[in-house]
């Protein structure tokens, strides 16, 4: 039998050319017609799970139903017809205005886009941070740290007067002069002279720094500035302080009336450090995930910029 | 001769038996991978057929992708606060398949917005809103609400804690059976994810719970979603 079967095959010779010789004309033929076929691989059937495709890109089924629950009040199955065809709609809508925004490059241009974008990557990054409980240790530790944010207000009402030299108004007065003089306004002013002495006989004048009257600590912190507020903080009732030289001259301040912020203890002050702490921990995972896209991005900067 | 050419004809016929069977249950499964999306999320379960195919299909997924939380026997794991997926109790929803397969398709406070993510647990002790006793008796006022051993007294106090002090009823409801929509636990049927004692009880109130969970969405197919959703479900109602 096998005989036979060599024999019809081998009968014809030319066969054994001719049927791989059409096969392999059919596959050129197919090739060639995927080739200059118009390449489209648009899907024109909704797929299974989805509601819709707006321009391939589809609306989740899930979605639609939580959708139209939330907007109806009501359970999927006890909307009506009219209900589903409006949220759909509305669904749709959203879809298109969505990638109208994606076509304008909206992320690109629009500020509030950016901003929402990038809270929402920060909120993403932040989350599992936050899965991990705080403990009182870590509390503490954190309160510990930053006690100086833990403190009832304070307040003082003070003078701050202020000496000014080398300016168009003393332009005669050399600094070694003017601090002679502000050392000794100081020592008659601790002596028991008034203020208004000083302004008469040294040429002193009110900073305009701060306001007559009693200041919240905060504000007299923003007023006085990083050289003379940290001085002021130590100041007592009626106390007048060392001359103090400052970008705009040399200052003295009298201090009227010192309510000192009193420290809030732990156990008061816990669910302030708590959100503080959370704060913090979220800034750093910020901090750390910018790290990681600075490290995978490339950044060119222009000639003469810096970061 | 005779025997020989038999031989080859049997071998034939065994080779296109197989690969008509193999066909065969290629075509049937192709045909419940149409239907497993088609059908809408709850009724999928009704189907042996499809229920069938989804299960066998999900358990390596589950194996990779749940099982390092939630454990490979379905059971949870409190250290993580991660839910026994075997029982009908649920955190969000009713525990339907679509419900189950929501959550999975999103997460739980994930990031995205459409993620599980209405409120938290508060930090009732660290954040110092209770006391030591205030929580010690909260504590035991659960356990009288789950008709386990408790000190009547501190039961007393703290159910003054749950429905005054702490506002636990805003979340788990007045009559403590929770709130779905908020993923707030029902706290009367003795089912807790951090732990069943009463230290672990302790723990949850003073610590606060904050849970995560990714979505799949993007990582997973949909059908791949579908058929974890049914197994999951399958799991809580004694199909595991």
């Amino acid at each position: 039998m096998r005989t036979q079967l060599i024999a019809a095959l081998t009968r014809r010779p030319q066969r054994a050319v001719v049927l791989p010789a059409l096969a392999a004309l059919a596959g050129v033929l197919v090739a060639a017609l995927a080739l200059f076929r118009t390449p489209s691989a648009a899907v024109t059937v909704v797929p299974p799970g989805y509601v819709a495709l707006v321009n391939q890109k589809g609306i989740l089924m899930s979605d639609f139903i939580t959708q139209t629950s939330t907007e109806t009040a009501k359970e999927f199955e006890q909307t009506t017809p009219e209900e589903r065809r409006n949220v759909l709609r509305e669904m749709i809508d959203e879809e298109l205005l969505v990638q109208r925004g994606l076509r304008l490059d909206l992320p690109e241009t629009t500020t509030e886009v950016r901003e929402t974008l990038a809270t929402a990557v920060t909120r993403q990054a932040a989350e599992p941070q936050l899965a991990q409980p705080l403990t009182d240790a870590e509390l503490r530790a954190y309160y510990e740290q930053h006690s100086r944010d833990y403190e009832t207000d304070g307040s003082m009402t003070l003078r701050d007067l202020v000496l000014h030299f080398g300016g168009y108004q003393n332009i005669d007065q050399s600094a070694a002069q003017a601090r002679t003089d502000a050392a000794e306004a100081v020592y008659r002013l601790r002596s028991g002279d008034s203020v208004d002495y000083l302004i008469e006989h040294f040429g002193f004048v009110d900073s305009g720094r701060v306001y007559d009257g009693e200041q919240l600590e905060f504000a007299a912190k923003l007023r006085l500035g990083p050289t003379l507020y940290p001085i002021a903080r130590m100041m007592s009732d009626g106390q007048v302080s060392d001359p103090i030289e400052d970008s705009d001259g040399i200052h003295v301040l009298v201090m009227q009336r010192r309510l000192a912020p009193r420290p809030v203890g732990f156990d008061a002050a816990r669910d302030r450090v708590y959100t503080a702490l959370r704060a913090a921990q979220s800034k750093l995972t910020n901090q750390q995930n910018l790290q990681l896209l600075r490290r995978e991005a490339q950044i060119l900067l222009a000639p003469g910029q810096s970061q | 001769m005779f025997r020989s050419t038999w031989t080859w004809v049997a071998l034939a016929a065994v080779l296109l038996a197989a690969a008509t069977v193999h066909w065969a249950a290629r075509a049937s499964d192709q045909r419940l991978a149409r239907r497993l999306l088609a059908a809408p999320a709850d009724a999928s379960v009704r189907d042996p057929a499809l229920l069938r195919y989804a299960r066998l299909r999900a358990q390596p997924l589950y194996r990779e992708h749940c099982a390092v939380c939630h454990g490979a026997d379905m059971t949870g794991n409190p250290a993580l606060g991660a839910p026994n997926l075997t029982d009908p109790v649920w955190l969000y929803g009713k525990g339907s398949v679509f419900d189950i397969e929501r959550t999975l398709l999103y997460g739980i406070r994930s990031g995205v917005p459409q993620a599980r993510n209405v409120t938290d647990m508060p930090a009732f002790g660290v954040r110092g809103l209770l006391s030591t006793a205030d929580i010690n008796n909260a504590v035991q006022y659960l356990l009288q609400l789950n008709r386990r051993p408790y000190q009547a007294d501190a039961a007393s106090e703290g159910r003054q804690v749950y429905e005054r002090k702490a506002n636990c009823g805003d979340c788990h409801g007045a009559d403590a059976h929770g709130n779905p929509d908020y993923g707030a636990p029902d706290l009367t049927v003795n089912v807790w994810n951090s732990g069943t004692d009463p230290a672990s009880l302790y723990r949850a109130i003073y610590s606060g719970q904050h849970h995560v969970m990714p979505g799949w969405l993007g990582t997973l197919s949909l059908e791949q979603i579908r058929e974890l959703a049914m197994y999951i479900y399958s799991a809580s109602h004694g199909g595991g």
